[in-house]
């Protein structure tokens, strides 16, 4: 007796039923900018509502933002730097690969110039491995420092709410939320997103219900509010560097 | 008289047992070689030589030497060699390959794909060049047409893990942890008829791998994780007013013959079953067994 009573407990923990949350992000840079999908920014779900998650919200707010270009200045780093990380908006000298032409000649990159040359003495003088692994050669802080900077900052808004999940928008700025337990959570990317001249804070109410599936209609989310659009940022300008 | 005897016999079992277990104790096995022996648990570097970009080679006979010289030395052909060589004699050198892929793997490996997109999967400059980019490819090339590889040696983690990016090099328990032997279990696809790269009448199975892959971005382990693609992921093409028809096609053709083998992304072990709901629910129509279609 005891032991159906267990397994028909386990068959409905099995088949319980769950739901999909399917992001879609776009953003306008400015009035006269087309919109895009906002590509490769983490989102986070956290379970309750907004009013539940009322202290999670005001220290969000109330965290010192940091932006790529003040990190970067205020180490030191060369305006080719800073130029090449945000070329491709990026937050760690990982993100992409780094090209010849940004070791020797006109578009070389000071800080990647001498990690190359440290490279090739210790990699056998091969060139194309001292360049694929010249990132060994930085310091750590112009190599990921803004990334752990920032993971920090999230993992210290995290302990307030344990986010159920957190899912990166691909190219098109599309990403899924799966196996969700129905019920309302509140979506945001925690720490404002750059976009150029202005910072985005996104902090929505998302019902889940159970059966919700990746086919229906993206959760639509943007910096403007557009028809269809349902979860609308809290825009500002880009902060000041603190040297500035 | 008999109640006696019971509890007598039950504390003679008791005094007896470790004297049985000694002698069922069985002699070692010295051809298998296993890191959860305690005297293996040492750092990795006491044996292996952490070598860039790979660690290329079994550790040398010194490894060994310092605790198994009555191992080493015993007969014409020690077992113990055969951990290593091919051939268990002191007049040959040849040796098995290095992780003998015949071999069970002895250490699971922890790998936050979560945390890597966050830092390599930028992919913003797509094509044509994204082998220069990191990204997934960096890790995961091509295996064969419908299977990506995954990584076997340490080139694209010691890229950014040999000396500053923690785990390092020499930080083997970073990444490496110790499980019970087992087998690399095979990847499994349903839709088999699916190239990666180049696929497509058009080539255009060319989107970047988490469109369609889209639980990678959330996934903090490897342990649990699947490459579940949902058929969303194939429709939004395959199955689109407009474009293409090709998962109704089959449904129609199912329609009038219940033993149509379903053959567009198929092989027919999977064509050949019932369709799935979520296969109907595309098509906008409730799911049907083939056992109910007349």
């Amino acid at each position: 007796m005891r032991l159906a009573c267990f397994a028909l407990l386990l068959m409905v923990l099995v088949q319980s039923p769950t739901g999909v949350l399917r992001l879609r992000v776009r953003v306008k840079a400015d009035d006269a900018s087309p919109m895009r999908g906002l590509s490769r920014k983490r989102f986070f779900l956290i379970p309750g509502t907004l009013e539940q998650n009322r202290a999670l919200l005001e220290a969000i707010e109330r965290q010192p933002l940091v932006t790529r270009d003040c990190y970067y200045k205020k180490l030191g780093a060369s305006t080719a730097l800073i130029d090449w990380l945000k070329e491709a908006d990026c937050e760690s000298v990982y993100c992409r690969g780094v090209e010849k032409e940004f070791v020797t000649g006109p578009k070389a990159v000071p800080e990647f110039v001498t990690a190359f040359t440290t490279s090739r003495k210790e990699f056998g003088n091969n060139e194309e491995t001292a360049r694929q692994w010249l990132t060994t050669n930085l310091t750590a802080e112009l190599r990921d420092g803004f990334y752990r900077d920032r993971q920090r900052a999230l993992q210290a808004l995290l302990k307030q709410a344990p986010a159920v999940q957190s899912v990166m928008t691909d190219r098109n700025g599309t990403a899924y939320f799966t196996e969700l337990g129905p019920g309302t959570y509140v979506l945001s990317n925690l720490i404002p997103t750059e976009l150029g001249k202005t910072v985005v804070t996104w902090n929505c109410e998302v019902q889940v219900k159970a059966g919700d599936l990746a086919t229906e209609k993206p959760y639509l989310v943007s910096n403007r509010k557009e028809k269809l659009v349902k979860c609308v940022g809290i825009e500002k300008p880009i902060p000041a560097c603190a040297t500035d | 008289m008999k109640t006696r005897i019971k509890p007598l016999l039950g504390l003679l079992l008791i005094c007896l047992y470790p004297c049985l277990s000694v002698a069922q104790k069985q002699p070692v096995d010295y051809s298998k070689f296993s890191h959860a022996t305690p005297k293996h648990k040492a750092a990795c570097n006491t044996c292996h030589k952490i070598t860039f970009p790979d660690i290329k080679d079994y550790p040398d006979h010194d490894a060994c030497v310092s605790c198994h010289r009555p191992q080493f030395f015993r007969g014409a052909r020690p077992p113990i060699c055969s951990v290593c060589h091919s051939k268990t004699s002191p007049r040959d050198e040849a040796r098995l390959p290095f992780r003998n892929p015949a071999a069970k793997l002895q250490f699971t490996i922890e790998f936050p794909h979560d945390r890597h997109q966050d830092v390599i999967a930028l992919l913003r400059f797509a094509h044509p060049r994204p082998q220069n980019y990191y990204n997934c490819s960096v890790c995961h090339g091509q295996r064969t047409p419908a299977f990506k590889a995954v990584p076997t040696a340490h080139a694209s983690c010691f890229n950014c893990h040999w000396k500053s990016q923690q785990p390092v090099a020499d930080n083997c328990n970073g990444c490496h942890k110790l499980a019970t032997p087992f087998t690399r279990a095979e990847p499994v696809r349903i839709s088999s008829k699916f190239i990666h790269d180049g696929g497509g009448e058009k080539k255009q199975h060319v989107a970047e791998c988490t469109t369609c892959h889209i639980n990678i971005t959330k996934a903090a382990t490897l342990r649990g994780l699947k490459p579940d693609v949902p058929v969303t992921a194939c429709t939004e093409c395959h199955n689109k007013e407009g474009l293409r028809q090709d998962l109704n096609k089959e449904l129609v053709a199912l329609d009038k013959n219940r033993n149509f083998t379903c053959a567009y992304c198929h092989a027919p072990n999977v064509g050949n079953q019932d369709p799935p709901a979520s296969h109907y629910l595309i098509a906008e129509r409730p799911p049907l067994k083939r056992k109910d279609i007349k």
